[in-house]
């Protein structure tokens, strides 16, 4: 037990540190890390009934275009605009998920991937409110009481307190009872069934909690950013959201955190070959997918004699 | 175990004895992993199943699965997809015909769409395509009518006496006893007794435990 | 609607829906055999063009040897992918899948950093004038896309029923395990059926290469409507392709001419909303998607 606090600890104490280690211009990299780390985490959670959507990034934009109209439009202040986004997006998660769940495997990959385009269509169609192709732009930024976030390391803190309950909710979730249904769904959705589990039930309920946690990254990075367009959501960065999944694994809880974190290291290294970089991702991607199919968890077994020598981090990573 | 050329060897036990097992192993669809299984000297235990069917061996498999969306006569050559000497192709075709009349007239049929034992026809004729020195049978007579069993008993002790040696698994011991000339008994992946068909099926142990007393 | 624009429209669809087919069915084919889906065929369809605009323009050969030409070296390049990607992630169908996601970037990238990000390129059609119908005009270039598209769906059903590794790629995708106690080769039929699939696309991204603005990017706005297509007519299903290529080369070519493009795609999404709800195995499908 105490490893584990003091694993925790030594993590929380590196992610408060950060901001004083890095150049001021790299804050921006590690805000966007916070933003990808709650995205990714909850894109996971999705995954564990073994539904891979397509639709994550667009349902991320639903948080953020529900978070920037809301402030826009209604006025309502940040600190209410973030939640009541997260439900607004978990409730269109639900009505993307409708359809699909008498699918599975390519039925559910191709169709989510549709009817996430079919909402980011919807975008660029509407120009009221959505502001058409060109999006919304003025979007205020993000204040709570007195506390302007405006500058990168309050916003960076705030962040950093949103992710951090984000995925200790999600951790909770995935130890608890339900997470472990997710995981028998994957297993064998038959045997589920005959054993009187509603698996549409649980399936659509993993990807509307996913959805929610979407959503609140897409509302943070809506007011980080003053401006969103249909462009932000896309589905080549659905393949960028895929890769962290894939490069961390899916076995463990942390391994799409891990993933995150890997590739946006890869991505600060190989900054001079911007333009080549969906091609490493996309090499990243097959290497994994075919030499090292469980993604870096399976490397883990490894590392972890190594982590385990520094106290903590080890029993974390279990 | 052994088999000998143009003999009827006969694997009986309960479910999960092994039976199927064995049959996969032979004809490439699991790989054992101790023992060695040899045919005409070649030693089939790493070799693909289509590597497996050029050496000679032809499964006939649980349940049939004929292809469904294709004809019978399509399903038939399939069986003769190794093959390339046409005529002797057309020549066995009648040749399953003559085993099989029912199979002539419903030549264009969806495979998919016949009863259990035309399918099971089809199956084994698709076996006999490729010209083979050995048959697997995996449990020919399973959910057919009695009727139908001896059909099929009939004909896999004509296609033996025309020289292709089978293996034959069966649920049916009793059918299975008085077609083979030999038989091995298994439980739990082990052989617990082999011998001489005839004399295995007045074992007191066998009648009791697979005979039904 | 006037009756020329009818008629336009009508002429239009039939040229849309004939691509749609070609680039539908090699998804079918691939998904009836390997039960994988390849993302990157819309990269394939873009390849294919790429490769009129470096034998035509650049290079001056004649433009149907250009079209031909796209057949053998996109084949190749779905062979590799097979090779590659396929067979080693064989049996995990989600890895297959987003591998092929992966090669999408990549080809992508290689062609933008060869020819330009974003470039396009105007490709001149060689076939100038048009057919006049009833106060319609349409172009030759597109006109011809029809009888190919029929030939090569033709060529395709020929194949699978009457040549004999073709009735051995029918039987791979309805038993995988009894086709090779059969004697018949996995891994050869998938090559085989990606190589189709690959060459196929080649062939109608270099159709329409003089048509529509050639970039690295072409692909992925196609290969949503051919997923959809694939949906639509159920998974496996040639002919459901084929139907459903026609139904949604109509649907979008009237959505768009009535609305606008975005309207057309939405509509598509609609459909198969629709039918994943009502009839989750597709039009013609066996298998439920």
């Amino acid at each position: 037990m105490w490893k584990k606090i003091s694993g925790l600890a030594i993590i929380g104490i590196i992610f408060c540190s950060l901001p004083y280690m890095v150049e001021l211009y790299r804050m921006e990299v590690l805000i966007v890390l916070l933003f990808n780390l709650i995205l990714a985490q909850s894109y996971r959670l999705v995954n564990t009934t073994g539904d891979w959507s397509l639709s994550h990034i667009v349902v991320m934009g639903v948080g953020a275009y529900s978070s920037a109209l809301i402030t826009k439009l209604l006025g309502w202040p940040f600190w209410l605009s973030l939640p009541v986004s997260g439900l607004v997006t978990a409730f269109i998660g639900f009505l993307i998920v409708f359809p699909l769940l008498r699918t599975i495997g390519f039925g559910f990959f191709i169709g989510s991937f549709a009817l996430g385009e079919f909402v980011r269509l919807i975008w660029v169609k509407f120009r009221d409110p959505f502001g058409g192709p060109r999006g919304l732009i003025n979007i205020p930024s993000a204040e709570i009481g007195p506390i302007d976030l405006y500058q990168p390391i309050p916003f960076y803190y705030f962040c950093l307190i949103i992710a951090a309950i984000s995925i200790w909710i999600m951790y909770r979730i995935d130890r608890s009872h339900i997470g472990d249904t997710f995981k028998a769904i994957h297993t064998d959705p038959v045997l589920c069934e005959t054993i009187g589990i509603r698996v549409p039930r649980y399936r659509a309920m993993a990807f509307v909690i996913g959805a929610f946690f979407a959503g609140i990254a897409g509302a943070l990075m809506a007011h980080h950013q003053g401006a969103i367009d249909p462009h932000n959501f896309e589905a080549t960065l659905m393949v960028y959201l895929i890769i962290y999944v894939v490069v961390g694994g899916i076995e463990t809880f942390w391994g799409a955190a891990l993933g995150v974190i890997v590739m946006t290291v890869i991505f600060e290294i190989t900054r001079p070959l911007e333009e080549w970089r969906p091609l490493i991702a996309g090499c990243i991607l097959i290497l994994f997918l075919v030499v090292m199919p469980g993604g870096l968890d399976v490397l883990l077994p490894k590392t972890m004699k190594l982590f385990r020598k520094i106290p903590g981090i080890g029993q974390l990573f279990t | 175990m052994d088999v000998e050329q143009g003999t009827i060897v006969t694997l009986i036990g309960n479910n999960g004895a092994g039976k199927t097992t064995t049959l996969r192993a032979i004809t490439g669809l699991n790989h054992p992993s101790s023992g060695e299984i040899l045919f005409d000297g070649h030693n089939l235990n790493k070799l693909a199943p289509e590597k497996i069917n050029r050496l000679g061996i032809a499964h006939v498999p649980e349940g049939r699965r004929v292809f469904p969306q294709m004809t019978v006569l399509e399903n038939l050559e399939m069986g003769a997809y190794l093959r390339k000497d046409k005529n002797a192709i057309r020549q066995d075709i009648d040749m399953v015909f003559n085993h099989f009349p029912v199979l002539k007239e419903r030549i264009k049929q969806l495979a998919g769409t016949m009863s259990g034992g035309q399918q099971q026809m089809v199956a084994m004729g698709r076996a006999l395509m490729s010209a083979p020195k050995m048959i697997v049978m995996d449990e020919p007579s399973h959910g057919l009518a009695p009727i139908m069993c001896l059909e099929i008993a009939r004909i896999i002790r004509e296609i033996n006496k025309k020289g292709t040696t089978i293996i034959l698994v069966e649920q049916n011991a009793m059918l299975a006893l008085s077609l083979a000339d030999r038989a091995y008994v298994l439980d739990t992946g082990n052989v617990i007794l082999e011998g001489d068909a005839k004399e295995l099926k007045e074992n007191d142990d066998v009648k009791k435990a697979y005979l039904g007393g | 609607m006037e009756v020329s624009t009818l008629i336009q429209t009508i002429a239009n669809s039939l040229v849309q829906s004939s691509v749609y087919a070609t680039l539908a069915i090699g998804l079918a084919l691939g998904f009836g055999v390997m039960k994988m889906a390849n993302f990157a065929h819309g990269e394939f369809y873009m390849l294919g063009a790429y490769v009129v605009f470096f034998l035509y323009t650049t290079w001056g050969l004649p433009y149907p040897l250009a079209v031909l030409a796209a057949l053998p070296i996109i084949a190749l390049v779905g062979m590799l992918t097979e090779r590659l990607i396929f067979r080693p992630t064989k049996g995990n169908v989600l890895a297959g899948f987003m591998a092929t996601a992966g090669l999408t970037f990549i080809l992508q990238v290689l062609v933008g950093q060869a020819w330009g990000v974003g470039l396009m390129r105007a490709i001149e059609t060689p076939y100038k004038g048009a057919w006049e119908v009833a106060g319609a005009f349409i172009g030759w270039q597109r006109l011809i896309i029809i009888p190919v598209a029929i030939l090569m769906i033709t060529a395709l059903w020929y194949f699978l029923y009457h040549v004999k590794i073709g009735k051995a790629l029918r039987a791979c995708a309805q038993d995988p395990e009894v086709a090779a106690l059969q004697g018949i080769s996995i891994n050869k039929i998938t090559l085989t059926a990606m190589a189709i699939a690959g060459g196929y696309a080649g062939i109608a991204g270099a159709l329409m290469a003089p048509i529509q603005p050639v970039t690295p990017y072409m692909g992925h706005d196609i290969i949503i409507i051919c997923f959809i297509i694939v949906i639509v007519g159920g998974m496996e299903s040639i002919a459901g392709a084929v139907l459903a290529s026609f139904i949604l080369g109509f649907i979008h070519t009237f959505m768009t001419t009535l609305y606008d493009s975005i309207v057309a795609i939405m509509a598509g999404v609609a459909l198969m909303a629709l039918i994943l709800i009502v009839k989750p195995e597709g039009l013609l499908g066996k298998v439920k998607a």
